[in-house]
This record gives structure tokens, C-alpha cells and sequence, in this order.
């Protein structure tokens, strides 16, 4: 019945686990070969725009797959980043008797970070499941609206927090309880280690293959298909006996799972500042841009959607000033032009090119002829309005 | 294989039928849309549940499926009570339906529509998809094996890639019929099948639902207005009017029953249902 | 006592402003079974447009005349009800029939342009200002030892009179009667002849002139207006919306008797519980409700056909 009866272990073991030693020596390459070969600049954005994909694909899971719209990414982030930092700083200081980094490539400095991703994507899922509760039975909009006020909720929360980070004296004296309540509060989680920096990226792109790989698998399995059965028609997915809320809240949790893992990578990345601040509304807007415009329900479409988003502000830098600007129209102007977003459901290597070249193709054409037609569309509009109105009077 | 449907605790005397209703209402405000309605539906019956627009068909069906809650009675599925449950919950009992306004997952393939109803009963977990263990494998070939097979049952096949929302009209009621077969139901009910359907696919479809109680082990519940198709393949048919059972019976009996006939001509605002007239 | 009346005062005024927001979210709500995820940068736009009028009017600095504050709140909702229908008319009409996720992303996207836009210097400008005085700073009368001042009396009548001019619009005129049609189902008003694209953008005017009615009076009585990006409007509309939800959403009067509640557990929850986390008390009742009676205190529950 199971694996371990049948002869063929090694095999089937190698195969459900091939891609992340793919993961591994994708993410070592990166380490040993791209990032010492690239300026420290663009390795940096490489590294913006992995944390970028690991935040847009696990967004695409619960938004793309199963079509329930979270704009509470960011407080998920937040409650992985922050319990990341505290684990790697104060365990740091506990373990190791330092708050400088520890170790070298894989060594215990590193895998107490892999730890600390790993626990805080832990504690996000469960902070998934509790908000996941009331407004996953409710309807989708009340779900965006609450997700929003979680997110909020963690920000004031974390804004509450003590604002002194013990210093190394401190901390070995106090217990792990205590530390909890110390986490920079306004100011921030300042001072930990930072693992990840321009020269060392490789637990970036070893959680950006997971997450993909995840998201890839999920959706092309029963289960998978479910989540989409629950997005495409909720009424009929229930009809045929998927149970619609047990799906959506795995779907939520294993979302926030790798939104927390997405934080503590974030919080431990040279440069960035951890502050509530920086992980409210703007940044939970941020990553449903990715979804959105990459395609809700595409793993490809999102990581396109990641780099752009990251690179544009870098490429024109007088962008900033109207990166929300232009987001904000990108939303609109996809919903109104292309609802599904750049791929839709698919994935890149789906897409049926030709199609696809034969509309760009047209294009002007269409457009002409809009453009052409439009006083004719208008006199048939405003004549339309007139009988009506002369239909009114009668 | 995928785990069987709960078998009820056959009783030596009498077969538990395969559906009964006993003595549901319903009232939405002061409307009461269905009153003390009671039948069954022998394991391998065709039956029919008719009665003019308005009468409290779909309303029938969707206390059935736990839709909406009754206010009174009981549904069994099989012998095992019902009433309460989640509609997941009945439709993994067994009793599996098809709607008058089509539901599909639109955005989705042809195929993939089958395949999710075909992989309700997957024990695959989470985690055994994200690991794609051997059980996973094995269960995902058989939901891909099920879905195509029923996909050439309903004369689909060719379209397994199409998506869903794009198929035209008739093909979509044969999509839907397929993917509540995919999920191996013991009571199928299907509301308006040949609803918007031309003479041709009428009879096709008429052919169809004989041949799938035969094939699949499946008693049928239908819900029609094209009178022709009830009273040619239904064995037994509940007429309704204003949530009220007025008369149930044979076809021949139905035809001549004066209640019914009042109830489709009595009211001089309301047509007498024609072939091929669209439910509203 | 004192500190009890004061907290009652301020029960009164914050719930007064909410209900004026919520109103606007029930409203629209109602009609078009949808979230104006924008509608509290409407209340933005009022409150800074309000800023820039009295600004433009001369009104800017103290000893301003006695009829300055009508007209500038009276102009603020009339732009603001401009801005209702071109929001309502550009970006949510043509998408009247696509999917509610649809309509909530395009929403999503105009707050942020509206957001975004506002703080360019062209118009608004990313830095904070101070409402001028519109209002008389003395205090208009005393109560068991807590002095009430103009502006939380104005608030709280301009409210309750402009609640009741709603309730008879809805209730009581032609206009309501297409608003209530509309709401029933949209389809079968527009085939009894109720122009259903008309009855829609004056919603949305109305909705947003009172909107601005909220903004202008927060302006008046906290002064310091925000700019328009900071989430602290997110949060005003957010917690208007909650005491939409909690009333029962698309009930006028759930609307108002949300806002009370929830202006209530904030104040006294600040005042005689704990300080500093009056929005989680807030957000606490949202889930409580949302868990054990969707439908609000005001509202029935609607059932999806099938």
C-alpha cells in the first residue's frame, strides 16, 4: 500500500523531492557564482525581487487560486518577519553569546534563520486559520475588509511592543518570555544579524524555489483544482462536496505560511529597515499589484510581475514619486481592460503564442476602427437616450 | 480506489430507498414555498417532480441537497438521515445534483471540471499532492481515467480542453451531468436538463438519461417542463403547485388527473406548458 | 460624573461623524451590493477641499464671518458629490455586471489614485495642515461641569438633521421609491422603468456629499488634517464601515445605530478599560458580529439563489 512496501523508495523519495535539490543548487549558484560576479547593486535588487516572488506567488495562492482577496499580506509578513528577528537575535544571543552573525555559509548562525523563517511562516498560518475563521464563511469583500483590519491590528500591536531591544547583557539575564514583549516597538527591530546581503542570497532563492514549487504542485493536484473549483463557483463546488471552507482556509494558511517566511527573509536582508511602518497597507498593496497584474492563478505571471515591480522604481528613478499613481491606474485599467490580469490562469509556457501575437497584430487595426466608429456608437447612444426619454413623456 | 458512499444499514424486510423525503416545509416570510412533501425514490427509479412556474421545484431540490435548511421533515439519502447537513456533507453521501442555471467552473477545461468532481472522495492530502507520493500518483491517474471515461460517455471528449464557459449550450448540460457522475453518486438529480434544447438534442438527451441508471448505478430524480420527456421515461411523477402535492403517479394517471390539469390551465394568466418552453 | 459626561459627549460627536461615513458605505452598499472601497477618501477629498475653499475664500486666518462655515461646507459636498459620480461613472459602471472581485480591485485602485493623487503638490501636497477656524472657539454651554463647544453642537445636529433628511428622501419621495426598487434587484426596476444608471450616480452623490459633511466636520473639530495617504483616513473610514456592518449593512438606520456603538465601545473603552488600543475593541465587535450575526443588528440576512 504504501511507499515503504513497494521496492521502488529511493525512486519515488527522488521524486517528490527532486526540485528542491534543483532549489539547493540553483540558490548555491547563486551564492558562489552570480552574486560574486555581479556588481552589489544589482545583486541586491536580485535579492528585492526574489522576496518580491516569494510574497507575490503565496498571495496568488489564496487570491489567484482560490479567489478569496486578502489585503492582509503584509500583517502576515510582519508576524513571520518579526518572530524571525526575535528568534535569530535573542536566540543569537543566547545560543551563539553573540548578536553578530554566526558562522559562515550553513553554519548555525544560518540554519537558526532557516529555524526562524520557518517558525515565524509557522505563526503566521496560525494567525491564517484565526482570521481565516469568521470571514471565510462570510462573503469576499468582507473578507478584504477584515484582512485589512488584521493587518492593521498587528501593526498597532507591534507598535505596542517595548521599544528597547535588549542589548546582549540584558538578554542573557531575561527569560524567553520576557523577550517577547521587546521588539522595537515604533522604532523598529533594530540590530539583529543580517544574513542576507548583497554576497549572500541563497536562503532567498532556496524559499523562492520552495514557494514556487509549492504553488506549482498545488495547482496542478485535486487539491488544487479544488481551490479553483471554490474560486470559479462556490455554490457548485460545495454541490459536488468539496468542503468550500475547510479549502479556503488551508488555502489562507498556507498563503500566510509563506507570507511569514517572505517577512523573515525580508527582516534579515541588509538594508531594510523593520519597522510597523513599513509593513502596513502600502506594502499588503504592493503585492496584490504582483497578483493582479501577473495573472490571478499564474505562478509565472506573478514572478514577471515581481520583477517589474521591483525593477521600475530602480530603472526610473523619479518614478517613485508616482509609483503608487501609476499602480493604482495599472489596477483600474486591468480590471477594465483584462480582469483575469497578464496571464489569467495560465502559465507562460500555456500561453498560446500565436493567438496572442495575432491580437498585438491587430491591434492597430481594432483600434482604428473604434476610434472610427465611435461618433456612430455615440449618435446610437444619445439617440437611444432620447427614446427613452420621449418613451417617458408618453 | 476512493472510499465508497456510506452504505445504510439495510433493513431484510424493505431496501432502504435510495432518497425520501418526509413530510419537508418551507417557507421564505410568509410565503410558504413547499408543504408536508413526502415520497421515495426506489434504488434504480426515474422519477419525475413537475408542477407549473412558481410551484417550488428548485426549492425541492435544494432542501434536498441542504441548500436551504427545512423548517420541517427529514431527508434521508440511502437510509441515513440527512436533515442539517452541510450540502458538501449530502453530496458525499451520495446525493448529487445538476442546476436549471448552469454552474460550471467557467474559466476552467472541460476536463478539469470532471476532474474535480471526480476527486471529491481523494484521500490525498495537502501534503501528499505537495510530495506527490505514490498514493497521490496512483489516485490522480484514476481521477484522470474516471473523468475521461465519462467525458466519452456524454459525448464530450473531443472538447476535454476546451474551456468550460466557451462550450455551446447543450454541451454544457452534458458537462454538467458529467461532473456529478465523476462523483459517484448514488441519487442524481437533475433540474431542467433539456431545458433551451432543440427536438435533436431532446431526444439525445432523452436516450442518455435512460441509459445512465443502467450504466452508472444511479436512481434519478428529474425535474422538467417539457411534459413530453417526463411522461415518456419517468416511472413515477409528484406533480406540485404552490408548494402543495397534488397528485402522484404513473404517467397515464398524471395526463388524466383533473388537479393537474386545473393547476396548468386553471389559471387563465398562466400558460399551459408547452414542449421546449424555458423554465423561468 | 465629569469624566462620564465628557466621555458621553464624546460617544456623541465621534459617533455623530461616523454615522455621517457609514452612511455613505450603507448607501451604495445597498444598492449595488458592493464595498466603496474609495468612499473614505472621498471623506479625505471633503475635508482638504473644504481646507483649499476656505483658503481660496479668504477664510484662512480667525474672524472669519459667521456664514463661513455653511459655505464652505456647502461647497465641499457639492465637489464632492462631483467626484461621487465621476468615480461612480468611470471606473465602477462599466464593470456593473463583472464578478464582485473585479469591482473590488477597481476599487481598491481608485482609493489608491485618490490617495496618491491628493498628495501631489499640484493639489494637496504630502504635508499635514490645520483647518482654519470656521467655528467659534468659545464654548457654547456648560454641562455638570464639562464645557460643550460649538462645533461638537453643530456636528451633532447638522447629523441628526441630515439623517433625518435622509431617511425622508428614501422613504418618503419618488427618488427613494427607484432607490429601493434598485435595491431589490436591478433588473426588474429597470424593466418597470426606473432609470437605473440615474438612480445609481445620484447614490453615489449623495453618499459622497455626506461623506464630505464628515470630512469638513472632522477637519472642524480636530483641525489637523492628515495628508491624504495616511492611513490614519483609512482608518476613520475602516471604522465607519465596521458601524455599517455592525448595523446591518444597506439599513440606514443600522447605519446610524452602528456608528453610536461603535463610537462608544471606543470611548469608553479608551476611557475606563484600557488607552492604548481603542481600535482593537473596535475590530474585536466587527468579528463577534461577523461570527454571530453577519446580517447585523439591523439587517436580514439574504440568502444567494441557487
Amino acid at each position: 500500500m504504501s511507499a515503504r512496501a513497494t521496492p521502488g523508495v529511493a525512486g519515488a523519495a527522488l521524486r517528490s523531492l527532486y526540485p528542491i535539490v534543483i532549489g539547493f543548487t540553483l540558490a548555491y549558484l547563486m551564492q558562489t557564482v552570480v552574486a560574486v560576479s555581479i556588481d552589489d547593486y544589482y545583486s541586491k535588487v536580485l535579492i528585492d525581487i526574489g522576496i518580491a516572488i516569494v510574497l507575490g506567488v503565496s498571495l496568488g495562492i489564496v487570491n489567484g487560486y482560490a479567489g478569496q482577496f486578502s489585503l492582509g499580506h503584509a500583517g502576515f509578513m510582519a508576524i513571520g518577519g518579526y518572530t524571525a528577528a526575535a528568534i535569530v537575535y535573542y536566540g543569537s544571543i543566547k545560543l551563539f553569546g553573540t548578536k553578530a552573525i554566526y558562522g559562515g555559509s550553513l553554519g548555525p548562525g544560518e540554519l537558526l534563520l532557516c529555524a526562524g523563517c520557518v517558525a515565524g511562516g509557522a505563526l503566521a498560518a496560525v494567525a491564517g486559520w484565526l482570521v481565516g475563521q469568521p470571514s471565510l464563511r462570510l462573503r469576499g469583500d468582507y473578507l478584504a475588509i477584515v484582512t485589512l483590519g488584521f493587518g492593521e491590528i498587528i501593526r498597532v500591536l507591534i507598535k505596542q511592543t517595548d521599544d528597547v531591544v535588549l542589548s546582549e547583557k540584558k538578554v542573557a539575564a531575561a527569560s524567553w518570555w520576557s523577550l517577547m514583549d521587546n521588539l522595537g516597538g515604533g522604532f523598529g527591530f533594530i540590530g539583529g544579524p543580517r544574513y542576507i546581503d548583497a554576497k549572500n542570497p541563497f536562503w532567498v532563492w532556496l524559499f523562492v524555489v520552495v514557494v514556487c514549487l509549492v504553488a506549482y504542485r498545488l495547482k496542478y493536484s485535486n487539491r488544487g483544482r479544488q481551490l479553483l473549483a471554490v474560486r470559479e463557483n462556490e455554490i457548485a463546488a460545495e454541490a459536488m462536496g468539496i468542503k468550500t471552507t475547510k479549502a479556503k482556509v488551508s488555502a489562507f494558511m498556507t498563503s500566510a505560511f509563506f507570507a511569514g517566511i517572505g517577512g523573515g527573509l525580508y527582516a534579515h536582508e541588509l538594508g531594510n529597515s523593520m519597522r510597523p511602518a513599513d509593513l502596513g497597507f502600502q506594502k499588503s498593496i504592493d503585492i496584490v499589484i504582483i497578483v493582479v497584474l501577473g495573472g490571478m492563478g499564474s505562478i509565472s505571471g506573478a514572478v514577471i510581475a515581481a520583477i517589474a515591480v521591483t525593477l521600475l522604481p530602480e530603472l526610473f528613478r523619479s518614478f517613485a514619486e508616482y509609483r503608487m499613481i501609476a499602480y493604482a491606474l495599472a489596477l483600474i485599467i486591468v480590471m477594465l481592460l483584462r480582469p483575469q490580469g497578464l496571464l489569467g490562469l495560465q502559465e507562460l509556457w500555456e500561453v498560446e503564442w500565436r493567438a496572442v501575437g495575432r491580437s498585438i497584430v491587430t491591434a492597430p487595426a481594432r483600434l482604428v476602427r473604434w476610434v472610427v466608429t465611435a461618433p456612430t456608437r455615440a449618435r446610437a447612444a444619445l439617440k437611444a437616450a432620447a427614446d427613452r426619454r420621449q418613451e417617458d413623456r408618453s | 480506489m476512493t472510499a465508497a458512499a456510506p452504505v445504510a444499514p439495510l433493513s431484510v424486510a424493505r431496501p432502504a430507498p435510495a432518497l425520501a423525503a418526509v413530510r419537508l416545509a418551507k417557507s421564505f416570510g410568509g410565503l410558504k414555498a413547499v408543504t408536508d412533501l413526502s415520497f421515495e425514490l426506489p434504488k434504480g427509479g426515474l422519477h419525475g417532480l413537475i408542477g407549473p412556474n412558481g410551484a417550488g421545484k428548485t426549492t425541492v431540490f435544494n432542501l434536498l441537497t441542504g441548500v436551504y435548511k427545512p423548517d420541517a421533515g427529514a431527508v434521508h439519502v440511502g437510509g441515513q438521515p440527512m436533515t442539517g447537513k452541510k450540502p458538501s456533507e449530502i453530496a458525499q453521501a451520495g446525493l448529487v445534483r445538476t442546476f436549471q442555471n448552469i454552474r460550471l467552473f467557467g474559466d476552467l477545461s472541460v476536463l478539469d471540471n470532471v476532474r474535480i468532481a471526480a476527486g471529491v472522495r481523494a484521500r490525498s492530502g495537502l501534503w501528499r499532492s505537495l510530495l506527490r507520493t505514490p498514493l497521490y500518483l496512483r489516485e490522480e491517474a484514476e481521477i484522470r481515467a474516471r473523468a475521461r471515461q465519462l467525458l466519452d460517455v456524454l459525448g464530450i471528449a473531443h472538447r476535454a480542453d476546451e474551456i468550460a464557459k466557451s462550450l455551446p449550450y447543450g454541451d454544457q448540460r452534458r458537462l454538467e451531468i458529467a461532473r456529478a457522475l465523476a462523483t459517484r453518486p448514488t441519487v442524481l438529480l437533475l433540474d431542467e436538463p433539456v431545458a433551451g434544447m432543440n427536438t435533436v438534442e431532446k431526444k439525445a438527451m432523452r436516450g442518455l438519461i435512460q441509459s445512465l441508471r443502467a450504466q452508472f448505478d444511479v436512481s434519478i430524480l428529474l425535474i422538467e417542463h417539457d411534459m413530453g420527456l417526463v411522461m415518456d421515461i419517468c416511472e413515477q411523477i409528484t406533480v406540485i403547485d404552490h408548494g402543495v402535492t397534488i397528485a402522484r403517479g404513473a404517467p397515464a394517471s398524471i395526463q388524466s388527473n383533473p388537479a393537474v390539469i386545473e393547476a396548468y390551465l386553471g389559471v387563465p394568466d398562466e400558460p399551459a406548458p408547452t414542449a421546449g418552453e424555458i423554465g423561468a | 460624573m465629569t469624566k462620564f459626561v465628557q466621555l458621553l459627549l464624546q460617544t456623541l460627536t465621534l459617533g455623530s461623524l461616523y454615522a455621517l461615513i457609514a452612511l455613505g458605505y450603507t448607501l451604495v452598499y445597498g444598492i449595488l451590493r458592493f464595498i466603496n472601497f474609495a468612499h473614505s477618501d472621498v471623506v479625505t477629498f471633503g475635508a482638504w477641499i473644504a481646507f483649499a475653499i476656505a483658503g481660496a475664500l479668504g477664510w484662512a486666518s480667525t474672524g472669519s464671518p459667521v456664514f463661513a462655515m455653511p459655505v464652505v461646507m456647502v461647497l465641499a459636498m457639492a465637489a464632492s458629490a462631483a467626484l461621487g459620480f465621476t468615480i461612480e461613472r468611470l471606473a465602477y459602471r462599466p464593470l456593473r455586471k463583472a464578478p464582485r472581485l473585479n469591482v473590488l480591485i477597481t476599487a481598491i485602485g481608485v482609493s489608491l489614485l485618490l490617495q496618491n493623487a491628493g498628495q501631489l503638490q499640484a493639489l494637496f501636497g504630502k504635508d499635514p495642515v490645520k483647518m482654519p477656524r470656521l467655528l467659534s472657539e468659545a464654548p457654547l454651554f456648560k454641562l455638570a461641569g464639562v464645557q460643550v463647544p460649538w462645533v461638537d453642537v453643530v456636528l451633532v445636529v447638522l447629523t441628526i438633521a441630515l439623517v433625518i433628511a435622509l431617511q425622508w428622501l428614501v422613504f418618503r419621495t419618488k427618488l427613494g421609491q427607484a432607490m429601493r426598487a434598485v435595491s431589490w434587484s436591478e433588473q426588474t426596476a429597470a424593466l418597470m422603468g426606473v432609470p437605473v444608471d440615474k438612480v445609481v450616480s445620484i447614490t453615489f452623490m449623495i453618499g459622497s456629499a455626506l461623506a464630505a459633511a464628515g470630512g469638513v466636520l472632522y477637519g472642524l473639530k480636530y483641525r489637523q488634517l492628515n495628508q491624504t495617504a495616511d492611513a490614519l483616513w483609512m482608518l476613520l473610514g475602516l471604522k465607519a464601515f465596521v458601524a455599517a456592518v455592525v448595523g446591518g449593512i444597506g439599513n440606514v438606520r443600522g447605519a446610524v445605530l452602528g456608528a453610536v456603538l461603535i463610537a462608544f465601545i471606543e470611548v469608553f473603552g479608551a476611557g475606563y478599560v484600557s488607552s492604548k488600543m481603542p481600535d482593537l475593541f473596535v475590530f474585536g465587535v466587527l468579528i463577534v458580529m461577523l461570527l454571530f450575526r453577519p446580517a447585523g443588528l439591523l439587517g436580514t440576512p439574504t440568502v444567494e439563489k441557487v
